[in-house]
């Protein structure tokens, strides 16, 4: 079963083309990643199927459903929920918190439900709270879940976006570059982490520069250079083909292609 | 209950206050392009303007012309000082944009309280510059005041037309306009831009303040309204394009003049407002799209 | 096995303690008023009132991290709405309130669609114009206004024949409606609306991520926010029994501002503790009226340099880093 599906979908700024007639197909199961070598136009398609920008051509197809252009909120509640290349938490607010309100689309109190306090406004707040501390523990924060979410070490971090994104029920997560800035064992745990929540039903779409990460827990690779898909298949059946390893020769070997430049926020 | 036969003689009138607004919006622009900053303390220097010039022609008989040569310059002092004891701490502490303005704003009402205490409530004034009958152009009376408002201005805009386009300094003030931490690299003191942007406008803004105040008054609490109206010209204009400002002040002022006929005095504040909300709505980079 | 989180950690009980502290304070204050009487009474009936109209402008500036500088005209329309129907028209003060506040309700909505797309200075800016449209057409509609005159002789608070004339029995029923909007910011703050607005003010785009509406839930904030205004304008027309533009100026502005910094934006004790003592503050100078607002505009600047979030959240359980 296809859980997403992109066809031909193109964004374009001024005279560039960023992301430039890209096809391809995620199925429900298993961990897909798309590479590329940076500035190939990987967080723009992110953007395009997240909500976040639209495309100016190609449609975006999601269980079936065209949500092509549509707002990210709606999109989100559709059951795609994306994470941020630079860690964006809530960070005056304490680390359970964080998670509780990514449970916000799995919740309908709304201001009356906040004044008055009924008892169904109730069970929903027990629920969440339970719901919240089990992923927290799952993402092994439990113990910090009173701390400021700018308090946690940068690693933690990704790991409690990760599961403020899985607190909202996606049936597929779009990860950007979840292991930027992780160290070895950290990236180890994540990778174990995305499995799992693989296994349990959610689809995972992640772009990756980190080439063990994306070797050792993805199912299915696409490859994208200067906008344009370049190749697809299994990890080992893109590691042996000749273009993609021709788009990354001239950047350097896959495996030392660590971002040196963040792409500076715009603005 | 108008009479539209004063349209022509409105309109004249309309233009000498707006050049005066013009000014004004020039002056925010020359801050938010060095700082990204809107000053919305830019009242006080304008009010201060006319207000400092009337206390020493009035009050301590000093010519008329070095009155005002002393306002101007104690007033741009009042902006180094303004940058340096609050715009500067907060910039230092990375302040959101909000707080920025809600303390530029605060330092409008310290400095309208302390003029109050200083001088009192009741309105001031000043001579007209030339004092002689108006020039007819057939039924359109043209005073000299308004000769000076507008031929002061033009006087102006050429000579920060030269100032950003020729010296040194004026093209390193636009460098950080484009571009702040790349003209930090190229060894131009941002900093000091930034309080040279204050001094400048805190002048641009007595200036207009001493140009407008003979045809009307000043008083302490004159400063928000003329802000306002300043920023309406600036949003107008394209915001952070200061010749476009100018454009924005005269047009603002037109219009302005056209609605005291339609509607009466006491609304053309609402008109300005309501002029500023539908550029907001509607198009707010202004007629010429706005700078960035 | 679960254990309640206020006995996990021990060194959490003398933090709640703490957190007592502003709601202690601002009952002392109201008992002294209330035991004194007169004078003192009225500075802290009116620091009650400031405290519903800087309760409602905390929702939206420090629960969802928006900028208003017009929430005076909510207030203006709530307080002249109760203004005119009860002296002008006849009605009873609690009819006429309530239509002020849903008037001014709609017209949040009416100008929140547009407004609150804007970003920035212009969002500011837009604001600051909206509180002044009010302001000018309160001056100018003297038919219905009686402009700078004022509207004189508005009931005081009642139902039927029970009227609350006294000083003490104004502060009681301020305090009850203090103590209402208190606890209805303590609840927001803790729900699924309160953590959506939290989530607009971190972060906009994580926010839209996690499927919230970011435009209706700051609409929502501008209204409830409005409402409040609205309800502390009434309050004050029914207390004082008098109304002029001056009430609603630019001098509320800033002075609820400093209210809401000098308390702790985005706390639930905050506000009241602000309105406390940026009121009381003055009075204990014996002041003069010409000093207060520019002691208000150098406060302000001070505490926006130097303590950003306020006093109150010294008190505040979560310690911000």
């Amino acid at each position: 079963m296809t859980r997403l599906r992109l066809e031909g979908v193109t964004r374009r700024f001024g005279g560039l083309v960023a992301v430039d007639d890209v096809s391809f197909d995620v199925p429900a199961e298993g961990v897909t990643a798309v590479i590329g070598p940076n500035g190939a136009g990987k967080t723009t398609l992110f953007n395009l199927i997240s909500g976040f920008l639209p495309p100016s051509a190609g449609r975006i197809t999601f269980e079936g459903r065209d949500i092509t252009g549509r707002p990210p909120a709606e999109i989100a509640a559709g059951g795609l929920v994306r994470t941020f290349q630079l860690v964006k938490l809530f960070e005056d607010l304490s680390v359970l918190d964080n998670v509780k309100v990514g449970c916000h689309l799995r919740g309908k109190a709304g201001l009356f439900a906040a004044l008055l306090r009924p008892a169904s406004a109730r069970r929903e707040e027990q629920a969440v709270e339970a719901r919240s501390r089990e992923l927290l523990a799952f993402a092994g924060l439990a113990a910090m879940a009173d701390e400021p979410a700018s308090a946690l070490p940068y690693g933690r971090q990704r790991m409690l976006e990760l599961a403020r994104a899985m607190a909202a029920g996606p049936r597929l997560i779009l990860l950007d570059e979840p292991a930027a800035g992780l160290n070895t064992e950290e990236s180890a745990a994540l990778s174990r982490i995305i499995r799992r929540i693989a296994e349990d039903g959610t689809s995972v779409l992640l772009i990756e520069h980190d080439m063990t990460l994306v070797m050792n827990t993805a199912d299915r690779v696409v490859v994208v250079d200067f906008g344009r898909k370049i190749a697809q298949g299994t990890p080992a059946q893109v590691r042996a083909d000749p273009a993609v390893i021709a788009a990354y020769l001239g950047t350097g070997k896959p495996s030392a292609d660590k971002p040196a430049v963040q792409e500076a926020p715009h603005g | 209950m108008a009479d539209w036969s004063y349209i022509p003689q409105v309109l004249v009138s309309g233009l000498g206050i707006g050049c005066v607004y013009g000014l004004i919006g020039i002056g925010f622009c020359v801050i938010y392009n060095a700082s990204g900053i809107v000053n919305f303390a830019q009242g006080a220097f304008v009010m201060l303007g006319g207000m400092i010039t009337h206390v020493l022609f009035a009050r301590n008989g000093v010519p008329l012309p070095l009155a005002a040569l002393i306002a101007i310059a104690a007033v741009a002092a009042l902006g180094v000082a303004i940058e340096r004891v609050v715009v500067r701490p907060l910039w230092n502490r990375k302040a959101t944009m909000f707080v920025m303005i809600l303390a530029t704003l605060a330092a409008q009402i310290v400095v309208e309280r302390l003029t109050l205490i200083a001088v009192g409530d009741q309105p001031k004034t000043l001579p007209v510059f030339t004092d002689r009958p108006p020039l007819m152009i057939g039924p359109v009376a043209i005073g000299y005041q308004l000769i000076w408002i507008v031929g002061g201005s033009l006087a102006i805009v050429a000579a920060l037309a030269a100032f950003f386009g020729l010296t040194r300094t004026g093209k390193a003030m636009r460098a950080c306009s484009i571009n702040r931490e790349a003209a930090a690299l190229q060894g131009i003191p941002v900093s000091r831009m930034l309080a040279l942007a204050f001094a400048l406008s805190a002048a641009l803004g007595a200036i207009a303040g001493i140009l407008i105040t003979p045809t009307q008054y000043t008083a302490f609490n004159v400063g928000v309204p003329f802000a306002i109206s300043g920023f309406i010209a600036a949003i107008v204009g394209g915001f952070g394009r200061p010749f476009g400002a100018f454009l924005g002040g005269l047009l603002l002022g037109l219009l302005q003049a056209l609605a005291i006929v339609g509607f009466g005095a006491g609304l053309k504040n609402v008109a300005a407002l309501s002029v500023l909300l539908l550029f907001l709505f509607i198009r707010p980079s202004g007629i010429l799209g706005a700078a960035k | 096995m679960t254990i309640s989180p206020s006995i996990t950690s021990p060194e959490r009980r003398p933090v709640r303690l703490v957190g007592l502290l502003p709601w202690l304070f601002a009952a002392v204050v109201v008992g002294y008023a209330m035991v004194v009487g007169g004078y003192a009474a009225t500075v802290v009936s009116f620091a009650l009132i400031y405290a519903v109209f800087v309760t409602g402008l905390n929702l939206f500036m420090g629960f969802a991290a928006q900028v208003s500088f017009g929430q005076n005209a909510f207030a203006a329309i709530g307080g002249y709405l109760s203004a005119v129907l009860t002296a002008s028209h006849g009605w009873a003060p609690v009819p006429a309130m309530l239509l002020g506040i849903a008037a001014a309700v709609l017209v949040a909505a009416i100008v929140g669609f547009p407004t609150l797309r804007l970003k920035g200075h212009y969002l500011a800016m837009g604001t600051l114009a909206i509180g002044l449209i009010t302001y000018e057409i309160t001056v100018e509609w003297q038919s219905v206004t009686q402009g700078y005159m004022g509207i004189s002789g508005i009931p005081p608070f009642g139902i039927g024949p029970y009227e609350v004339t006294s000083d003490r029995g104004q502060l009681i029923l301020l305090s009850l409606v203090v103590a209402a909007c208190a606890f209805a910011a303590a609840r927001i703050r803790r729900s699924r609306f309160g953590r959506a607005l939290s989530a607009v003010a971190g972060s906009e785009e994580a926010a839209m991520a996690l499927g919230i509406e970011v435009a209706r839930y700051k609409l929502l904030a501008f209204l409830l926010s409005a409402g409040f205004a609205a309800l502390a304008g009434s309050l004050f027309v029914h207390v004082v029994g008098f109304v002029s533009p001056e009430v609603f100026g630019l001098h509320m502005v800033i002075v609820t501002f400093t209210m809401l910094y000098v308390g702790g934006i985005g706390t639930v004790a905050g506000p009241l503790v602000g309105a406390l003592i940026v009121s009381l503050l003055p009075e204990t100078f014996r002041a003069f009226k010409d000093y207060q607002d520019l002691a208000y505009g150098a406060v302000l600047i001070v505490l926006l340099i130097y303590a950003p979030r306020g006093l109150a959240s010294l008190f505040s359980p979560r310690g911000r880093s």
